[in-house]
Order: C-alpha cells, then sequence, then structure tokens
C-alpha cells in the first residue's frame, strides 16, 4: 500500500514534466545564478573594482605616492574622463569628484586634503584625515577602499620614515629628529562623508523596499495574467471572443487592471516603508509615481506576455517562478548589484528589475530631479510597448484556429 | 426577426465546410441548415465534429473551405456575430463573481448598458429562476444552476441565433427540463436554436430536426420520422417470447435467447393478432410480447454503427 502511494506519486511526477522541471532544474538554475554572482568575490577571490575618483588637494610628493598607489591597485578603477583612457585621472579640487558621485556615476571619491602630508611632520596637531566622499548604498565599497587607503598610506609612510630615521641618524644622530620622523608610523585616518544618508532615516531600506516590491509586482501580475489561461480552460474565453468585446480589448482591459493592481501594490509597500522604516515617500512622490508607473507597466506587459506564451497555468507558474527569480537575482532585487562582479553587472541590465531599481534610487537615495530619470523611464516605457504588442500577437491564438 | 429570414426561412447555413487540424480531419465537408424559429439538435459520436462545427459557426475555427451564411449573408470567418448567441459546453463562468455580477459582465462585452442591461439582468434571473440566489457566488451554485446561468449569459442581448455546446451534459433531469423550459421560452420569442448534445431521447423529444454528423460530415437531417423512414424504416419491431423454444414463423428469426421470435411488422393492430394466431396454431405458447417502434436510437446505430468511438 505504502509502495504504491509513493508508485503513484513517482508516476504522476513523471508525466507532469513541468513539476520535474521545478523539483530539479529549477534549483540548479538558481544555483548556477548566485554561483555566478558570487564566485568572482568568494571562490576565487577577486572582488568586483571599485570606481573611484581621486582627489589631490595637497599636491604633495606623499599624496602623489598615495594616489599612485591607489591607481595601481587590482581592485580599484580610478576615474579617467575619457572612458577607458591609460592614464588614471587626479582632480586637484574636490568639486567635480563630489558631483560624480552625487549623480550615482562612482560610489566613492578618494579625497587627499590640503596640507595632509605637512600634518604629519608638524608637531603637537593631529594628523589630517583622507576623505571618503561615499554613497553609502554600496558599504562594501566604502569599506575597501577605507582598508587599501590605510594599507597603502601605512606602506609609504612607513618607507619614508625609514628613510628620514636613517638620514637623521646618518647625518646626526640627533634622537629627537629621529622620534618626530617616527611618527609616521602611526596608522592614517580615513573619514567616511556619506553623500547621501546624513538626512535620511534609514538609508538602504528604500533600495530594498524597491527591491522587493518589484519582484513581487512581478510575481503579483503574472498571477493575475494567468486569468486568460482560466478563462481559457473554461471556455470563456472563447465566449468572450463571440462578444464584442474583443482580444485587443480584452488585452487591455487585463494590462489595466494588473497595472491599478501593481500601482497600488508598491504603494502599500512604499507607505509601510514610511510608517515603519521613515522611507521619505511623501518627500519624493513625484519621482516616485513616474517610476511606478512606468515599472508597473513594463511588469503587466511582461506578465501577459507569459501568459499568452505558455498553454497552461501549470505551465505558466513554472516559466514565471524561473524568470522572475532570475531576474530578481540578477537585477537586485535579491542580492544588491553592486555585490556582484562587474560582468554580472553588465548582464543584470537587461532584466528590467536593474532598471527599476536604478530609478527608485535615483530618486530615494540620490534625490535626482525627474529629468534624470529618462533612461529609466525610456527603457521601462519601450519594454512595455514591445511586450504588449508581443502579447497581442501571441495571443491570436485564442482568437480563431 | 431580420429581412431575409422570411425570404429564405435560413437562420444558418452551412455549406460543404471542411477544416483539418494537421493529418485530421475534423470536418470533410459538412451542410446543414438551421431554419428560423426551429430548434435543430447536432448530434453525433465522439469525435464526429460537432465541436469544431459550432467553433466554426462561432467563429473561433476558421473553416479550410466552405460557406457559412446567417440570414442569406455570408458569415465571415471571425466577428460579425452580433446576433449569434454561443453557449460553451464548459461553465464559462467566472466563479467568484456573484450571479448577477456574471450576468452584468457578459451583458457589457455584449454591448448592453444602462437600464437595457438592467433589464436584461432582471430578465436573466428571472428566467433561470435565480432571482433570490442572485447574490451568491456562482461556484456554490448547484451543477444545474451553474447550467442556467451559462446559458442566460449567452442570450442576454437576445441573439436571433444561438448555439449551445450539449447544455445539458452533467445535469439532472430536473434541471434538464428546467434548461428545456427556458429553451422553449426563448424559441417563442423567435430565436433559432442549434444544440449538440448526447442525449437521444432530447433531441428526439426537444428539437424539431435533427442534424446526425460522422467523420466530418452531415449523413442525415431531418425530423424523427424523416430519418426513421430513411434510414431503419417505419416498421414495428416485435419481439415474441415463447414458454418453450421450437415453434417457427414466417419473417421471424430466433433472437439471442433461443425462445425468442425476432421480426418486423407494418401495422400492429392488423398484423399482431394473426401472428400469435398462426403462432398457436403451429403448437406455440406465448408468454410475452414486445413491440417497439423505431426510434433515434436504432437511426443513430443504423448510421453510425456500434463500433465505440474514442
Amino acid at each position: 500500500m505504502i509502495w504504491t502511494v509513493v508508485r503513484v506519486g513517482l508516476l504522476r511526477m513523471w508525466h507532469g514534466r513541468t513539476e520535474i522541471l521545478l523539483t530539479f532544474v529549477v534549483p540548479i538554475a538558481f544555483f548556477t545564478i548566485f554561483a555566478f554572482i558570487f564566485d568572482e568575490q568568494i571562490g576565487l577571490g577577486k572582488s568586483p573594482k571599485v570606481n573611484v575618483a581621486l582627489v589631490d588637494e595637497d599636491a604633495t610628493e606623499l599624496s602623489r605616492k598615495l594616489m599612485i598607489a591607489l591607481a595601481e591597485q587590482e581592485a580599484l578603477r580610478v576615474y579617467s574622463p575619457d572612458d577607458g583612457g591609460e592614464t588614471p585621472h587626479v582632480f586637484d579640487s574636490v568639486g567635480p569628484a563630489r558631483e560624480l558621485v552625487l549623480a550615482g556615476g562612482l560610489p566613492l571619491a578618494v579625497v587627499v586634503p590640503e596640507g595632509w602630508a605637512a600634518s604629519f611632520t608638524s608637531s603637537g596637531g593631529e594628523a589630517r584625515s583622507v576623505r571618503l566622499l561615499a554613497d553609502s548604498s554600496d558599504p562594501v565599497a566604502t569599506q575597501v577602499v577605507t582598508a587599501l587607503i590605510q594599507q597603502l598610506s601605512g606602506r609609504i609612510l612607513a618607507a619614508q620614515a625609514r628613510d628620514r630615521i636613517e638620514t637623521v641618524l646618518s647625518l646626526s644622530g640627533n634622537r629627537e629628529a629621529a622620534a618626530a620622523a617616527s611618527r609616521f608610523t602611526k596608522p592614517v585616518d580615513v573619514e567616511v562623508v556619506d553623500l547621501f544618508a546624513a538626512d535620511k532615516a534609514n538609508p538602504v531600506v528604500s533600495m530594498y523596499a524597491a527591491g522587493i516590491a518589484v519582484m513581487f509586482l512581478l510575481f503579483g501580475a503574472v498571477g493575475n495574467a494567468g486569468s486568460l489561461l482560466e478563462e481559457e480552460e473554461t471556455q470563456t474565453m472563447e465566449r468572450l471572443m463571440c462578444s464584442q468585446l474583443g482580444m485587443t480589448r480584452l488585452l487591455a482591459g487585463k494590462w489595466l487592471l494588473l497595472w491599478i493592481v501593481g500601482v497600488v501594490q508598491v504603494t502599500v509597500m512604499f507607505v509601510w516603508a514610511q510608517l515603519a522604516f521613515g522611507v521619505d515617500l511623501v518627500g519624493h512622490l513625484p519621482g516616485f509615481a513616474v517610476m511606478t508607473t512606468v515599472t508597473a507597466g513594463a511588469a503587466s506587459s511582461f506578465a501577459l506576455t507569459l501568459a499568452a506564451l505558455c498553454r497552461t497555468r501549470v505551465q505558466l507558474n513554472a516559466v514565471a517562478v524561473i524568470l522572475i527569480l532570475s531576474m530578481s537575482a540578477l537585477g537586485g532585487s535579491m542580492v544588491p548589484r553592486y555585490v556582484m562582479s562587474e560582468t554580472m553587472q553588465r548582464f543584470g541590465k537587461v532584466t528590467f528589475n536593474a532598471w527599476a531599481l536604478d530609478g527608485y534610487t535615483k530618486v530615494f537615495w540620490r534625490d535626482l530631479p525627474l529629468g534624470a530619470l529618462v533612461p529609466e523611464v525610456t527603457v521601462l516605457a519601450a519594454v512595455t510597448l514591445v511586450l504588449l504588442l508581443a502579447a497581442r500577437l501571441l495571443a491570436r491564438r485564442w482568437e480563431s484556429i | 426577426m431580420p429581412p431575409n429570414a422570411a425570404a429564405n426561412g435560413s437562420a444558418l447555413r452551412v455549406r460543404d465546410v471542411a477544416r483539418r487540424f494537421g493529418g485530421t480531419t475534423a470536418l470533410a465537408g459538412a451542410s446543414l441548415e438551421l431554419r428560423t424559429g426551429e430548434r435543430l439538435a447536432l448530434l453525433g459520436p465522439n469525435g464526429a465534429g460537432k465541436t469544431t462545427l459550432v467553433r466554426c459557426l462561432s467563429g473561433r475555427v476558421i473553416p479550410d473551405s466552405g460557406e457559412i451564411e446567417m440570414f442569406g449573408r455570408p458569415l465571415p470567418g471571425t466577428g460579425g456575430r452580433h446576433a449569434l448567441g454561443f453557449v460553451p459546453q464548459e461553465i464559462a463562468l467566472y466563479p467568484d463573481l456573484t450571479a448577477r455580477e456574471n450576468l452584468e459582465a457578459f451583458g457589457r462585452f455584449h454591448g448592453l448598458r444602462g437600464k437595457d442591461l438592467r433589464d436584461a439582468v432582471l430578465w436573466a434571473l428571472a428566467w433561470t429562476g435565480l432571482s433570490d440566489r442572485a447574490g451568491d457566488l456562482t461556484k456554490t451554485f448547484s451543477g444545474g444552476m451553474k447550467r442556467r446561468v451559462n446559458i442566460a449569459c449567452g442570450v442576454l442581448h437576445r441573439p436571433l441565433v444561438l448555439l449551445l455546446d450539449e447544455p445539458t451534459v452533467g445535469v439532472d433531469p430536473q434541471s434538464r427540463e428546467r434548461i428545456f423550459v427556458m429553451l422553449e421560452e426563448l424559441q417563442d420569442q423567435g430565436t433559432s436554436i442549434l444544440l449538440t448534445t448526447h442525449q437521444l431521447d432530447e433531441a428526439e423529444q426537444r428539437c424539431d430536426r435533427i442534424v446526425i454528423i460522422d467523420h466530418g460530415r452531415v449523413i442525415a437531417q431531418g425530423t424523427l420520422s424523416e430519418l426513421i423512414e430513411s434510414t431503419v424504416g417505419i416498421n414495428r419491431r416485435v419481439t415474441l417470447k415463447l414458454a418453450e423454444p421450437g415453434p417457427r414463423l414466417e419473417g421471424f428469426q430466433t433472437g439471442e435467447d433461443p425462445r425468442e421470435l425476432v421480426g418486423e411488422v407494418g401495422d400492429v393492430a392488423l398484423e399482431l393478432p394473426a401472428l400469435l394466431t398462426r403462432l398457436r396454431e403451429s403448437g406455440g405458447q406465448v408468454s410475452d410480447v414486445e413491440v417497439r417502434a423505431p426510434s433515434l436510437h436504432s437511426v443513430f446505430i443504423h448510421l453510425t454503427g456500434r463500433e465505440l468511438r474514442e
């Protein structure tokens, strides 16, 4: 008897290939995706390169050595105005580098302030700190660069101290001078200046609110779009096609329904984020409205296309789980994209999660004006239209055969 | 009634409609006529092409060849079917809407608005006998109630022609009776009805004419008596059960049971007494007599055979 139960279960699984796909293939697919995301960092010890701008206001031999040493680091990619230029660019003032970080072009700018080198030799005063102008939405970059600055400046200062001690000793044997020179061996302070989080109650929550909202927007939209397949299975579609409704209006109605539900879903998520975690929704309403409008639109079109592509609800659920979780993993809904390798970050751009999250980040994190959302809005609007067109073409199978 | 209806008396005319699905021929030149105001039963074994033909009429399936006319005008492959009502075989309702909400939705899809819609919904609720359950979700309804709402959703816009694909499948006799009372009301109001069914008694007793389709072709059509006359004939089948086997009777054959004699008679009142007398004279003792009139069942089996269809 017990074996019969087992046998029936196995036979049903065998006959339902979708179930086999979900049971065995999906976990492998996700393992592979996450392996790609983390492999280059954890497995092989290769961190994704951190993009930084270098600012040398000090313009001393010591600061130049630090700039050169930072530029030589494998872990860093120093900003250069002529993209891909061989020689790393070093700004002589903080203004342009600060703008780059604020615009989201870079997570960090390393600023060696004026008087930094001199502060090591002046007696009595504290050594000045190297400043990091940071976008704290990428805390990993801040920690990596802080450690590198301390390590490199420690080496440079130690080397210089050694030279000086040897010089002083060889010239005068003056113990007092040697003691002054030894001050170089103190660790360098790094002051992190967060350009974004200063006036925000909970800096990273808005990113996760957007990430989770977009992922569940997709799941919700696909769930609702599955009603098309239910209507096909119950012959309601056939009845609808006999009415004055027509397929174009049916799809338009479904799209509008998914869009309304999606907008409400994301809004509820952000209202909760404001109430519980202090995300400033009210202060970013225009940007939120624009991003939510286009994101819900793209998700609705995606869901309709998927439903029109699949033959059964079971098939739709299986394909949706694979696609949405993959897009969410690659697009930053599950794991922030800054922890991924550069290849995976570029690859993630094929998902509209990534475009949506970039847009929400610009709104909630960088406080950028609406004009800055043009790339994201354009891409998501184009995705909406293209997928809607695809859904309409695929839906011809429901009209007549 | 549309202007052409009276002229040719034809609500729907199907001529040589053919349709193949890959290597399978679903329709191989089917032709039939639904006359104005009549109720026509479309019969056939499983896979005969009934549903494909109905789908060609509803616009879901586009024929490879052939013509379909509604009230004398050619019907396009899709669209142009506002005068047509379609009731699918499945319960094509939204189970998580109430009966009233379903009726309102399908009324709107058929172009009804405002007072027309409200009136149509009230009429449909009364017509189906579900006015007191109007606010209940249809998923809580019995099979028969769902069937009635299913039909009502297809006729809210008062179509001139109604197609029903097995409208009584899976319902109890009381619900079937109610459904046919509903259809008779529609017919009285001038609706021409074509329904597919496996219930031979429905076709025999509840329809004006019958079309039998097999292997994608219409193999017979007419009233029941026309079908009987053209196939098995009008003679009654007589089975004489004897107390003991043995006696023979001219024109009669021994049945499966050796004590049975089976034959046909044209006029029961005239011929049967004489038969019984002859049998008694030849030493036979009759224990029972069964006289069976030719039925649609015998016609159907005669035309389509006893071979099981899958």
